[in-house]
């Protein structure tokens, strides 16, 4: 126990801490400029200077530590003397341009020369001077402004680790800039933009718009970007989103945001928000009242269900969607119409490796916390890089490198590239050989203990590739054993999944190797998630074989139960896929389908097909915020509300609950409705008796009919105690209970003449939503055919020229851009951008075990277009 | 005296191993083989070395702290920006002695147990790179660097990193930072080098003067070696002495020897027999004396009673036509290029105090200059995060202390003092 006085109180530390927080501890505010919490002490402000007896000087309490005894001073005549001295240094060469700087209310040097003066200037000389950049589209900085107490770099190389900036120059030119020189360049996190206490490094989203007093209403909310789940905050301003903002010390991202998050909410007021429902007429989508629209769609829904029974009818859930909206849209297909045709785009990959792997290790198998992975000292990664699909996930992975861990990643490394020791790039379509390779060493080195009977059982049936056999991998028995070895080392690992392990033939086994990777090292296994809320609407029950709460539909007990907890039928039989519905929207079996926030036109492979299929359904209905590609095949098209304007929770991939709040409202608000809102006024229609006033009345429905969700409310959530596992009862009994298909056999590595298309996923956009935002568009216009430079260089191209890709499902054409760590025979490009839909070049396949989606015949023909 | 450090440089070979070995080099190194590594280190704390380099702390206590620590491998670094304006007394031993400094790092690396030394090497010193280099690789080629030092078993490696011109890195932490391949800047302390310095290991960074002292004491043994100088920090001493005399250079002396002596019968005294009007003791950042303290020995000791430092005992002086606002300014003006930038005081400070003397240079000072100077000194001293704030500010202190008159001078006549003298 160390006893530290400070200003006369005493303090009791259990550690050494600083002298700051120790003083911080006891509620004593040392004020600071160098110093944030979670960087690395700098030392350099010297604001925080503090007198301690026997020590002749003032020392910098930011880096000092306290010691047993140790008599603190914090605020002496003396040391006021010293801060005003630092401050008038400051101000030296500070321009004093507060009256237009953004940054003027919230500036930490103004406040604290409010505080400790000085009240004059004393320096008549010139000012330094150094031009405000505007190379960049995002990113303003005023390096005249710069305080120099490195926040910014310490931010960008310690907890981002993107290593993007640094001081160039010296002394009083010390300036902060990136290393590439005008623009950033960098992963635009913005998270320096938090940290610079001064208006040095500034946004330009919002520059001279508004002042920080301007801020009317600040919501805390979930970031409704991807499947992590940030917790945020929406500045408002009549109603309009002024910045998007961490806040310290709430939710679990402790402060950092990414590119998307923090600039990429622009796309809920870019102005092309639908504002009122659209029916075809005439062949024609026209503008229709609600009620219009609504009695429309229960009729059609209602004609189609007497006519052809519940199960022509379908629906696609969304992962952008709230719990709520989930939760109804099932609730609709379920027990109103009388349906299991539900599924959504976590069909693509989520779905399937979530079911299986608790098929394989029991429910909750995935439900690991995030923030626990910067402690583990080891993390494989396979499928897909987290930096880029899951941001803040990625940083995590990054922390683990930081303090000595060991990053293992299977495929181009991405985002992880200056983290990991060696790369260990397959041949696509190759990895499940280069899987078993590494878990027959596995089994070598660390024979199971026979925890889990079935893996252990189907292990022994796997066929472990000799070395020849890796050799049309392109990985060699060497980096097999490294990588062997370097996981068999690790005590604390974490198995990282993405989607790229899922999307092939033989899913399953893919899956089977990555589990029995995690089973034999003792791994924690996390699965990537692109949309905010897969999880949550798996546990909602928008797959066709399980209800809310992950209880298969077929067992009768649980069906009881949720028939009985409603007072409504649930068909007994488990209902179509995304897939087959789509097949059974070709044969004619599926009549209508019901689309809420998404488009599987733009979003899902083969997209001609996929047009084809919806447009030969009797009945469309898509609810959505934009007009999107699907929409426009629309027979109904139901305006819905953004994220931010709406109630509701989301799951993400950590099975972490977290509440969505509605932060614009009134008359800038878009004129859609709640999804759930407008579900449940189509299910009224349709004879649901039960009425939903608020949102709360859906979630108490939920903890009633989910055995997870019991007695887990919103008050809860917002406590923060909404972590898995949950009050309720999670599924036991059901381990064991899967096949692995293809155990005993290898596959043929294809080797096709013709590069792949592979689907980039770009850390600056995400699905379709983000090509609203002018600031992700500022930092990525638009796609690009990305490929190596040797494969550039055998195709006669090189970066900036047009090249045309194509084959029997169509033709783009995109600017080249070349990227060394693309392998080689593959371009890259996003499915992002209206006119490119990448992934309908792509064929596909489901698969029979898991019923995930496989790409397929994803070969293009690539050649350069002369101008 | 008897030149110790600077013995053989008349000779035109001496640079080479061949002139080193016929004049008795490298036996000190054999000596310190047939004694334990700590045998070593309490003989250099016996002998009351104090370190080179400025500060003058014990070095026998630096090995100490950095051999109790358990960490390895431990570094050795010997500090070779040689920056300070007026100072350049390790060059002679870079230059004509290099193997002195590498018998000195091979018998400290053997008393420290480390296995790998670093010189780091001033970049504006083109040529002392050259004679190093090639030292070095008699020295691997004679078997006194290598797997297996002069057959004793023990590995040493040693190389040149060569800075690229900033003053800061002359201190140690910051030449740490640079050596790693960072910006050069100084590191919180503690944790100090001894424990956690290059790449975190436990690194002992010692000056060029400091290591080519090791032999001696190995040899003569620490008794015979304190009784050279002044018996509270005792050995030899390198001067170098610069400006206004008439044979500036770089004088060996025993510590604690007279400024008076040093400049009057070493260095021939003021140049065509001026008056001398002002002299700085230990390199610009020593702060300034005047005449009445010529009888002031010049070591660790008696310098700071003073109001000065010994620093690197580079002896700067000054006679009657040397205006010594001029000297201030330019000063101020070294120290504002080799100002960091990462403490606020000194990075913003030094600019301010540099353009005020530019202007009372210049003809344009002001009443309350003399007194803002003196208030932004102040406001620096003691607050910097190294010693280079502290050392501008106690230039200007110096100067306005002792010759407060010649700057009010400047000021209400708007020309110097000393050009109209």
């Amino acid at each position: 126990m160390i006893k530290v006085t400070i200003d006369g109180r005493d303090v009791e530390l259990e550690h050494p801490v600083t002298v700051l927080e120790a003083a911080r501890k006891a509620g004593i505010e040392i004020p600071t400029l160098c110093y944030f919490e979670g960087l690395s002490p700098f030392g350099g402000c010297r604001l925080c200077l503090v007198e301690v007896e026997k020590l002749p000087k003032l020392q910098t309490s930011c880096t000092l530590m306290t010691a047993d005894g140790m008599v603190v001073r914090t605020e002496t005549e003396q040391i006021r003397a010293a801060r005003r001295s630092m401050l008038e240094f400051l101000l030296i060469n500070h321009p004093l341009d507060c009256p237009y700087c953004d940054k003027a209310g919230e500036c930490e040097l103004q406040d604290l020369v409010a505080r400790y003066g000085p009240e004059a200037g004393r320096f008549a000389e010139g000012k330094r001077r150094h031009p405000e950049s505007f190379d960049d589209p995002i990113i303003v900085r005023n390096m005249e402004r710069c305080v120099l107490c490195t926040r910014c770099i310490r931010m960008c190389s310690e907890l981002q680790a993107s290593y993007s900036i640094s001081v160039t120059g010296r002394g009083s030119h010390s300036f902060v800039e990136p290393f590439s020189g005008g623009r950033y360049d960098c992963e635009y996190c913005g998270n320096c933009l938090t940290v610079c206490p001064v208006g040095a490094i500034m946004s330009r989203l919002h520059r001279h718009s508004y002042r920080p007093w301007f801020v009317e209403k600040e919501t805390e909310t979930v970031c409704g970007f991807c499947g992590v789940g940030c917790s945020m905050v929406l500045q408002m301003r009549e109603n309009s989103i002024i910045r998007a903002i961490p806040r310290r010390g709430v939710g679990f991202n402790e402060g950092l945001l990414c590119a998307r998050g923090r600039f990429g909410y622009e796309y809920v007021e870019g102005g092309e928000e639908l504002t009122t429902p659209l029916m075809r007429v005439d062949g024609e989508l026209r503008q229709v009242s609600w009620e219009e629209a609504l009695s429309f769609t229960a009729r059609r829904l209602g004609d189609i269900r007497d006519e052809f029974g519940g199960g022509a009818v379908g629906a696609v859930a969304s992962g952008r969607c709230t719990n709520e909206d989930n939760y109804m849209l099932q609730k609709l297909m379920r027990f109103v119409i009388g349906s299991n045709n539900i599924d959504s785009a976590a069909r693509n990959y989520y779905a399937p490796a979530q079911i299986y792997l608790e098929r394989m290790f029991g429910q909750g198998i995935t439900a690991n916390l995030i923030p626990g992975i910067a402690n583990s000292d080891g993390v494989f990664v396979a499928g897909g890089d987290p930096t880029a699909i899951n941001p803040i996930l990625g940083l995590k992975i990054r922390a683990v490198w930081r303090s000595g861990g060991r990053v293992v990643v299977l495929g181009a490394p991405g985002g992880l590239k200056r983290f990991v020791p060696y790369e260990l790039i397959p041949v696509p379509y190759s990895e499940e050989i280069v899987l078993s390779a590494i878990v027959g060493r596995l089994l070598d080195k660390n024979p199971p203990g026979g925890a889990n009977a079935a893996l252990e059982a189907k292990l022994r049936g796997l066929r472990i590739p000799s070395d020849d056999e890796l050799g049309s991998t392109g990985v060699s028995p060497e980096d097999v054993v490294r990588v062997s070895e370097d996981l068999s080392s690790m005590s604390t690992p974490v198995v990282v999944i993405g989607p790229d392990m899922v999307q092939r033939r033989r899913a399953s086994k893919s899956l089977f190797l990555l589990g029995a990777i995690a089973y034999l090292t003792n791994a924690r296994i996390f699965l990537l998630a692109d949309r905010p809320n897969y999880q949550g609407l798996l546990d909602m029950g928008c797959l066709p074989e399980l209800l809310p709460g992950g209880r298969p539909v077929e067992l009768e007990m649980f069906r009881h139960k949720a028939e009985e907890a409603l007072g409504m039928k649930v068909p007994e039989q488990r209902g179509l896929n995304l897939f087959e519905m789509i097949d059974g929207a070709e044969s004619g079996r599926l009549k209508a389908l019901y689309v809420m926030g998404e488009n599987p036109v733009f979003n899902l492979p083969d997209g001609v097909r996929v047009e084809k299929a919806l447009g030969s359904l009797d009945l469309l209905v898509v609810q959505d915020v934009h007009l999107t590609e699907t929409a426009r095949l629309a027979d109904v098209v139901l305006p819905a509300t953004a994220w931010p304007e709406k109630e509701g929770t989301y799951t993400n991939l950590e099975r972490r609950l977290q509440r969505v709040r509605k932060a614009r409202r009134g008359k800038m608000a878009s004129y859609g409705r709640e999804d759930w809102r407008i579900l449940a006024d189509i299910a009224g229609r349709l004879g649901m008796t039960k009425t939903y006033q608020r949102v709360e009345d859906v979630w108490e429905e939920v903890m009633h009919v989910s055995a997870l969700h019991t007695g887990l409310g919103y008050e809860e959530m917002d406590g923060g105690r909404a972590l898995w596992p949950y009050y309720g009862e999670p599924l036991r009994g059901m381990e064991g209970d899967f096949t692995v298909e293809g155990l005993d056999g290898l596959p043929e590595v294809p080797a096709p003449e013709r590069p792949y298309l592979m689907i980039e996923r770009p850390l600056y956009h995400s699905g379709t939503f983000s090509r609203r935002s002018k600031a992700l568009l500022a930092i990525q216009p638009g796609p690009y055919l990305k490929m190596n430079p040797e494969l550039a260089r055998r195709h006669g191209l090189t970066g900036g020229d047009k090249a045309r890709i194509s084959n029997g499902r169509g033709v783009l054409e995109l600017e080249v851009r070349l990227d060394d760590d693309i392998p080689d025979n593959q371009v890259h490009v996003a499915n992002t951008f209206e006119g490119f839909a990448a992934m309908r070049l792509t064929g596909f396949g489901t698969d029979p075990v898991t019923g995930a989606l496989y790409i397929d015949d994803n070969t293009v023909r690539v050649e350069k277009v002369l101008r | 005296m008897e030149r110790f450090l600077l013995k053989n440089i008349d000779s035109p070979d001496s640079a080479g191993i061949g002139e080193y070995l016929r004049t008795g080099g490298y036996a000190s190194l054999k000596k310190a083989f047939g004694m334990e590594p700590a045998d070593i280190i309490a003989e250099v704390k016996a002998a009351g070395l104090r370190g080179r380099g400025g500060a003058g702390f014990p070095t026998g206590m630096k090995w100490d702290f950095a051999s109790r620590d358990p960490k390895f491998p431990k570094y050795l670094i010997c500090n070779a920006d040689e920056g300070e304006p007026g100072t350049f007394k390790d060059r002679p031993i870079l230059e004509k002695n290099p193997h002195l400094l590498i018998e000195g790092m091979v018998i400290s690396a053997y008393a420290l147990k480390s296995e790998r030394g670093y010189i780091y090497l001033r970049g504006e010193y083109p040529h002392a790179r050259a004679v190093l280099d090639e030292a070095i690789a008699e020295a691997y080629e004679a078997g006194f660097l290598g797997g297996d030092v002069a057959g004793s078993g023990f590995r040493f490696d040693l190389s040149v990193h060569q800075g690229a011109g900033a003053y800061i890195c002359g201190e140690e932490t910051a030449l740490i930072d640079s050596i790693e391949g960072r910006r050069g800047q100084p590191r919180i302390k503690p944790p100090f080098p001894v424990n956690v310095g290059a790449w975190g290991k436990p690194t002992v960074v010692n000056n060029v003067e400091t290591l080519a002292n090791i032999p001696l004491i190995v040899s003569m043994g620490a008794g015979r070696y304190s009784e050279i100088g002044n018996p509270e920090c005792p050995g030899p001493k390198l001067f170098s002495v610069s400006c206004c005399v008439e044979r500036p250079g770089v004088y060996e002396l025993p510590m604690g020897i007279p400024l008076r002596e040093i400049i009057y019968e070493h260095a021939g005294g003021i140049r065509g027999g001026r008056e001398l009007k002002a002299v700085i003791p230990g390199g610009i950042s020593t702060p300034v004396l005047t005449p009445d303290v010529l009888d002031c020995p010049m070591d660790f000791v008696n310098l700071p009673k003073r109001g000065s430092m010994l620093g690197s005992g580079a002896v700067m002086v000054f006679d009657d036509t040397v205006c010594l606002v001029r000297v201030c300014w330019r000063a101020m003006r070294f120290f504002e290029h080799e100002s960091c930038g990462k403490c606020t005081p000194c990075r913003e400070g030094t600019g301010w105090m540099r353009n005020i003397l530019e202007r009372m240079e210049g003809g344009f000072g002001r009443d309350g200059d003399i007194e803002l100077l003196q208030d932004i000194a102040l406001s620096i001293m003691g607050k910097t995060f190294c010693p280079l704030g502290d050392g501008a500010a106690g230039v200007v202190l110096g100067f306005l202390r002792n010759f407060s008159d010649e700057f009010m001078y400047h000021i209400t006549n708007k020309k110097c003092l000393a050009e109209s003298g």
